[in-house]
């Protein structure tokens, strides 16, 4: 069994996911940590007799070998790494939701401090692509954003949505880096650079990455799960109902390849296997996992991996050595192995007996009451689905609709649908009153995004007296646009908004693909090309018109800017289109985004004035403070009095203008992020190259404050005419 | 010194219930012993060990389900025959497998537990206990409540016959012939006796009992009266007690305790002084713990713990190392052992799956015809669900023999389920959108790979009352799943008990009518969590309980055509009211409800909830500073600054948040109860008060017994 090398106990908290090990005077390894009250600590055991005399880094009160450092702002990201090559050393970088600092502790200076109005919630370090200098890439609202060591941005792009987790992976094999992107929406993006190369889709927000060994990196999500992906495939995944804090990828069992090691909410620390997910090696915390890093902490020359809590435990593990071969749990495997042998001999003698029962069930006749209560039903039961669309009344909104039925008199008595993304938990469960059983059951579904689903239904079945149930496993793909209802062409109603496009295909396969993609009825029939068909949105009654004319030409018309991306992409993947350029226009929406544009500019300009107005406060201040203080000196005592009465107002005035720049940094935040959002959504209109020349575009034109190029980018995909 | 044991498989039989695995006694001292064992198929196998592998001495055909298993003989004589107790019936067996007696007893219920002595049997079935001597009826006893086991103290060593019936209701029953001499109560319902020492202790009358509440416990039985001698309450929350066996493991020449529960933790307890147990080792195994024994299994010169899980698995848990000291050689021949079993096993199964893709095949060709039937398997749940006095939550156990795949809970009562540290399942709660269908929970369970054993705490709300039901989905083919209801009773948080305070302040409630006394019995089952099924012997019959949360108690004396329940809650008077007037009416009974209310009484309720609540309050506001202290601290470096209040906080921070967290929602339990005492109280005055609701909570917001005594005055 493997055991930590080295247990220490600091007295402070750590913040989850807050953790860095970095040699900041180039040899020792000093462990950096965000804790409460804005501040980072800085463990250095190796050398005691350091003190710091700046302004920004104290000697803890607490520990002789913590030194703290004032961040004075909640820290939201801390990595530590060489950011620039010459140094010969490690910097640390603390990013919070308005700055980003780059810390030399060896000098005791800033690197550089830079404000980033997306905020910083994640941030990675290292090389990307063909970037030749380390740069400190920060996510934020919707935005990554990339700085050298002088601070200055090299890299810039916007992805869909809040980024919440960040790293940097070998992911196409080319010997260059690329940048996984964790955000909001549940995507996980692969950048080479600015380009967009591969996007995974998962079921819920990605709070970790990590790379692993080559193009597999491990990922973790807000909902417990954990796994690892090579390159666009998962290879495993697992889901605890604890959340993982923190994960980290490390070679324990030293046979040569790098297991995913994951730091749970309730204080576990376990090791998986990278192929297989098999857990190898566990250990227990009395709290939660705050990081998981590594680094040679003891100075002898060799990795050890490092766990801390939040509450200030830290562990150190060396890897396992040859003679352990891989065995690092105190149980034998042999003992386990002949127990799941035995297991799985006591099911194949379950299933024997269970087929016997039957023999002897069908020699005792037809079919009565006890049979039912026992469980048995007739052995050709069947179970039949069918997913429809169903446009709601007055007391229920439109959905989608699964029917589940049986083909004879056996009842359904519960349907639980394991399905991830579209319940508020993973499953959703039917389940009628005693009175209400019947041999069908139709069930409402409403998916908030378009996004295609795989159902995994089990359909509990007997009679209205059973006590034991068959449990029917079947499995249902609801389609991508599921909430759309085909209906009747109605020209008044098309939306003035479209995009255009030119594709290289025959009608027919454009029909396979809304065969696929659409919930159509069954007697639908559509002839060759031209023709166009008119979906209804079930979730707000939108109209989307999709017409094909002879040439390949494709229109569709929608006032919904993220379901014309949606389609666009969807073809897109279906057909193999790897460039795809579209005009677009979205009359509506590009007014709003005007709208917010200016927007943005107005609440700039607050911002500033704002500023400045607190900076004049402060004056103030301290010369009424100087006064009053003269006066109490003077024994003045009345005109005292009045100094810090006008003191106390001032005061208040400060709080009161201090939530008005609160409202207008969270204003300003939202508005930015719709800024970077259109800019994305403009971007998924296209596909390939186009794409990204749309975002290189866009980002241009709002850096040089030209609205008018910005929709044209926008609508025609380039700047130039 | 440490006791360091080792865990090593034997053998898998089917499922086994409580105590029915026994070592035969050895011919020599440490030398192996063979294990005798009885599951539900009704098979009894004996086994011993060689070179690492189980081999049979004899294997029994199948039959009814073993409830039983008990060594005996001759007194003064190894005890090495062999008894079951299987549905009605008792067999007995030499050690060789030859069976010698097959005793039919006429029971009308199946036989639950058994003690053997000499010639003496001791029986019981659910509630009947049954006395014979060479198979002739001796003594008969009609209990009140369930028995869970039955004992007699050592008959070589004591004058007469002293038979103890573990009851259901929390009282050890001491017999003597057909009547009880007296009643013993324990702290918890007790699900199994035990002699101390095997022997009865220096006395003979020394007596071992465990509850089904994890409580232990030790009371010497002497002619006139019971003396309590110790008692292990249930510090950290461990499940139930299934078995104890008195052996000597830790090998310092005294009986070590061992223990095995129902959560898998298998327990020694070593007397160190003034006869005080003191635990010395535990391990957790995955699944309830059915028999426990010390003795000598696998390897001659080597003590060990045998235990027998729920599953059938027979493990030892050895004082004899893993990794040998005598060099590499052995082990490798251990390996080798090893490696042998599993190839051998590895091979058996082959040969069944090729079996069972045979019989697969089979079954569909001939599912095809439209007059088939589908059978379902049949596997077997142990479930368990009951109240747990510190929160006032149930926990619903449920345990199957092969893992599990998911269980569905539905409810159509609110309830609240509650996260439990010791299950790893995930859990994940579905809308119950159409109110047309009674569903207030659904949620399920998908559990982890090999979890065969779930946990789960339930919280409800008094005066709320309906069915919870768990389907149960193992992981065989074919699918199948299995409901199991449990009813969630209108005064679900009262617990039974024997004595009340008679001088506090009540009110009554008087039922007269035209009722027999099985329908007011019955009645009260409906009402109330604890009482027996079967209406007791004799024309009337008094129950005490207390409510589990805040205290208050309640007490119920009926009879044909009369009952009368006083309660110092006038909350639980009311929803007595409520039930009993909706069951009569069901069942067109005419009803006679008269009320007798005190005033009084709901100042002592509120007083008795003051100290909670004022806790509670307590506990939350120190809570919530503690965050702001420890970031005092950090900028400070010392805490010599702050008032004492505070650095005691700071202090206790870590068991004040783990109380916190413990006792989530029990404030908000607290103002519920207290608004409905404020509702029933002016209910039954006519008034309807549900507009002042909100007043009420706005004291409760700002606490102080006072004005909220006043505000329930002056309403």
């Amino acid at each position: 069994m493997l055991l930590p090398v080295f247990t220490l106990k600091l007295r402070h908290k750590i913040s989850p996911r807050m953790v860095a090990i970095g040699r900041y005077d180039g040899t020792h390894p000093c462990l950096a940590a965000a804790t409460q009250a804005g501040k980072v600590f800085i463990h250095n055991p190796h050398t005691r007799s350091q003190h710091f005399s700046a302004s920004r880094v104290f000697q803890s009160p607490l520990e002789s070998d913590v030194s703290l450092l004032n961040i004075n702002q909640a820290v939201s990201c801390l990595t530590a790494g060489i950011l620039n090559p010459e140094l010969g050393y490690d910097a640390l970088l603390v990013g919070t939701q308005t700055n980003l600092l780059a810390y030399d502790v060896y000098n005791n200076s800033d690197l550089f401090y830079r404000e980033v109005a997306d905020g910083a919630n994640a941030i990675v370090l290292g090389t990307l692509g063909d970037i030749s200098s380390p740069l400190a890439i920060i996510g934020g609202n919707c935005a990554l954003q990339g700085f050298d060591h002088e601070g200055n941005d090299l890299f810039w792009t916007v992805t869909g949505d809040n980024v919440h987790s960040l790293a940097l992976c070998d992911f196409d094999g080319d010997g260059k880096k690329e940048l996984l992107v964790g955000s909001e929406d549940f995507d996980i993006r692969v950048f080479k650079e600015d380009e967009i190369v591969a996007e995974m889709t998962e079921t819920e927000i990605i709070t970790s990455l990590c790379p692993m060994y080559g193009s597999r990196f491990g990922y973790a999500l807000s909902n417990g799960t954990v796994g690892v992906y090579d390159k666009t495939a998962r290879y495993w995944r697992i889901k605890s109902k604890n959340h993982a804090m923190s994960i980290h990828a490390f070679d324990l069992n030293s046979d040569g390849v790098r297991e995913l090691i994951t730091g749970w909410s309730n204080g576990k620390v376990d090791a998986r296997s990278d192929r297989t997910g098999e857990v190898i090696f566990k250990d227990n915390f009395s709290s939660a996992i705050a990081g998981v890093v590594e680094g040679d902490y003891r100075m002898d020359g060799h990795i050890q991996l490092i766990c801390c809590s939040v509450d200030g435990e830290i562990r150190g593990y060396l890897p396992g050595t040859a003679e352990m071969r891989g065995n690092l749990m105190d149980t034998s495997v042999e003992q386990d192995l002949i127990r799941e042998l035995s297991q799985k001999k006591q099911n194949l003698l379950l299933e024997l007996r269970n087929y016997e029962e039957n023999a002897k069930a069908e020699l005792s006749g037809p079919l009565n009451e006890a049979d039912g209560h026992r469980g048995i039903i007739p052995a050709n039961t069947k179970l039949h689905t069918a997913l429809s669309v169903n446009l709601g009344n007055k007391t229920q909104a439109a959905h989608a609709e699964l029917c589940i039925s049986t083909s004879n008199d056996t009842i359904i008595r519960a349907v639980s649908i394991f399905a991830e993304g579209i319940f508020i938990g993973e499953s959703h469960v039917v389940h009628p009153s005693i009175h209400n059983l019947s041999s069908s059951i139709r069930i409402p579904i409403t998916p908030p995004k378009d996004v295609p689903v795989e159902l995994y239904l089990k359909t509990f079945v007997g009679y209205r007296s059973s006590t034991q149930f068959h449990v029917f496993e079947l499995t249902r793909q609801l389609p991508r646009f599921s909430m759309y209802a085909l209906t009747s062409p109605d020209s008044a109603s098309e939306p003035v908004s479209y995009v255009n496009f030119i594709i290289a295909e025959r009608a027919q396969r454009v029909v396979i693909w809304l065969n696929q993609n659409f919930l159509l009825p069954e007697d639908t029939n559509i002839q060759n090309a031209p023709f166009q068909v008119c979906f209804t949105s079930l979730r707000n009654g939108g109209q989307l018109y999709i017409k094909i004319k002879v040439s390949g030409e494709i229109t569709v018309n929608t006032d919904d800017i993220d379901l014309a991306g949606d389609i666009i992409q969807s073809m897109a993947s279906f057909f193999a289109i790897e460039d795809l350029q579209v005009e677009a226009d979205f009359p509506v929406y590009f007014e709003e985004l005007r709208k917010v544009l200016i927007k943005v500019d107005e609440y700039h300009s607050v911002h500033q004035k704002l500023s400045a107005d607190m900076a004049d406060n402060s004056n103030l201040i301290r010369s009424l403070l100087v006064r009053a203080e003269d006066a109490r000196l003077m024994r003045d005592m009345k005109t005292m009095k009045n100094r810090y009465m006008e003191l106390y107002d001032l005061n208040k005035d400060l709080l009161n203008g201090y939530k008005i720049r609160c409202n207008n940094h969270t204003e300003l935040l939202g508005n930015l992020k719709a800024v970077n959002q259109a800019i994305q959504r403009a971007g998924r209109l296209r596909v390939g190259k186009p794409k990204n020349q749309v975002i290189t575009a866009c980002r241009d034109a709002i850096r040089s404050n030209n609205i008018n190029t910005l929709f044209r980018v926008m609508r025609v995909g380039t700047a130039s005419s | 010194m440490d006791l360091i044991l080792n865990r090593a498989d034997y053998l898998q039989v089917g499922v086994t219930s409580q105590k029915t695995m026994k070592l035969l006694p050895a011919s020599r001292h440490r030398t192996t012993q063979k294990v005798v064992i009885g599951d539900h198929e009704g098979v009894v196998t004996c086994f011993g060990m060689k070179k690492g592998e189980a081999v049979a001495v004899f294997k029994t055909l199948p039959g009814q389900k073993i409830a039983r298993l008990e060594l005996g003989g001759l007194l003064n004589t190894p005890q090495e025959k062999i008894f079951i107790a299987a549905g009605s019936e008792i067999r007995g067996f030499t050690k060789r497998g030859k069976q010698f007696l097959s005793f039919e007893t006429n029971l009308t219920e199946s036989i639950k537990a058994m003690h053997i002595s000499g010639s003496d049997l001791f029986l019981s079935a659910s509630y009947i206990y049954n006395h014979y001597c060479d198979c002739k009826d001796q003594h008969y006893y009609l209990s009140g409540d369930k028995i869970n086991d039955v004992i007699c103290l050592p008959v070589e060593r004591l004058p007469c016959i002293t038979p103890v019936l573990a009851c259901q209701d929390r009282v050890l029953r001491v017999l003597q012939g057909s009547d009880v001499m007296y009643e013993i109560e324990v702290p918890g319902p007790p699900t199994v006796l035990a002699l101390h020492n095997g022997n009865g202790g220096d006395s003979g009358e020394d007596l071992l009992f465990g509850t089904s509440d994890g409580k232990l416990g030790l009371v010497q039985i002497t002619t006139s009266k019971p003396i309590h001698k110790w008692e292990i309450r249930n510090e950290k929350k461990r499940g139930g007690i299934l078995c104890i066996d008195s052996f000597d493991i830790v090998g310092d020449g005294v009986k070590d305790l061992l223990v095995g529960r129902d959560d898998g933790i298998v327990e020694v307890y070593s007397f160190h002084s003034a006869n005080e147990p003191v635990l010395r080792f535990d391990q957790m195994l995955s699944e309830s713990v059915t028999s426990i024994q010390g003795g000598c299994v696998g390897k001659d010169g080597y003590d060990e713990i045998v235990v027998s899980a729920y599953s059938g698995w027979v493990t030892g848990l050895t004082t004899e190392p893993i990794q040998k000291e005598s060099g590499p050689g052995e082990e490798l021949k251990i390996n080798q052992e090893m490696q042998n079993k599993i190839s051998s096993l590895r091979s058996e199964l082959e040969h069944l799956q090729y079996k069972v893709l045979q019989e697969r095949e089979n079954y569909q060709q001939y599912s095809q015809s439209s007059k088939a039937k589908s059978a379902v398997p049949s596997f077997s749940i142990n479930d368990k669900f009951t109240l747990n006095k510190d929160d006032a939550s149930y926990s619903l156990i449920l345990e199957v023999q092969t893992a599990i795949d998911n269980v569905l809970i539905q409810s159509d009562v609110p309830i609240d389920l509650l996260d439990g540290d010791k299950n790893s399942a995930v859990v994940s709660f579905s809308s119950c959108d159409s109110e047309s269908n009674d569903n207030f929970l659904l949620a399920t369970y998908r559990c982890q790979a090999n979890t065969t054993r779930l946990e789960l705490k339930i919280r409800s709300i008094e005066g709320q009352y309906g069915t919870l039901q768990a389907y149960v989905t193992p992981r065989i083919q074919p699918k199948t799943c299995q409901v199991r209801q449990y009813h969630i009773k209108p005064l679900s948080l009262h617990q039974r008990t024997h004595v009340i305070d008679h001088d506090r302040p009540m009110n009554t409630l008087t039922l007269t009518g035209q009722f027999s006394f099985a329908e007011v019995h019955s009645w009260v089952v409906f009402c109330l969590p604890e009482v027996p099924e079967k209406p007791p012997a004799g024309e009337s019959v008094t129950f005490y309980f207390q409510n589990t949360f805040l205290d208050t108690q309640l007490e119920s004396i009926y009879r044909k055509g009369e009952g009368v329940f006083k309660s110092d809650n006038i909350s639980t008077i009311s929803i007595l009211k409520d039930v009993l007037s909706k069951e009569a009416t069901k069942r067109k009974i005419n009803l006679n409800i008269a009320y007798d209310i005190n005033e009084v009484s709901v100042k002592h309720t509120l007083k008795l909830i003051h100290p909670k609540l004022e806790y509670q309050l307590l506990l939350a506001k120190k809570v919530q500073l503690i965050d702001a202290l420890k970031e005092l601290q950090v900028h400070e470096g010392n805490t010599d600054f702050l008032i004492p209040e505070y650095r005691c906080i700071l202090e206790e921070a870590d068991h004040l948040q783990e109380e916190y967290k413990k006792q989530s929602a029990h404030l908000d339990r607290l103002y519920g109860m207290i608004t409905d005492l404020f509702i029933d109280k002016f209910k039954f005055k006519g008034t309807n008060v549900k507009t002042k609701v909100p007043l009420l909570l706005e004291i409760l917001d700002s606490y102080d017994q006072n004005a909220l005594i006043a505000f329930f005055d002056a309403a």
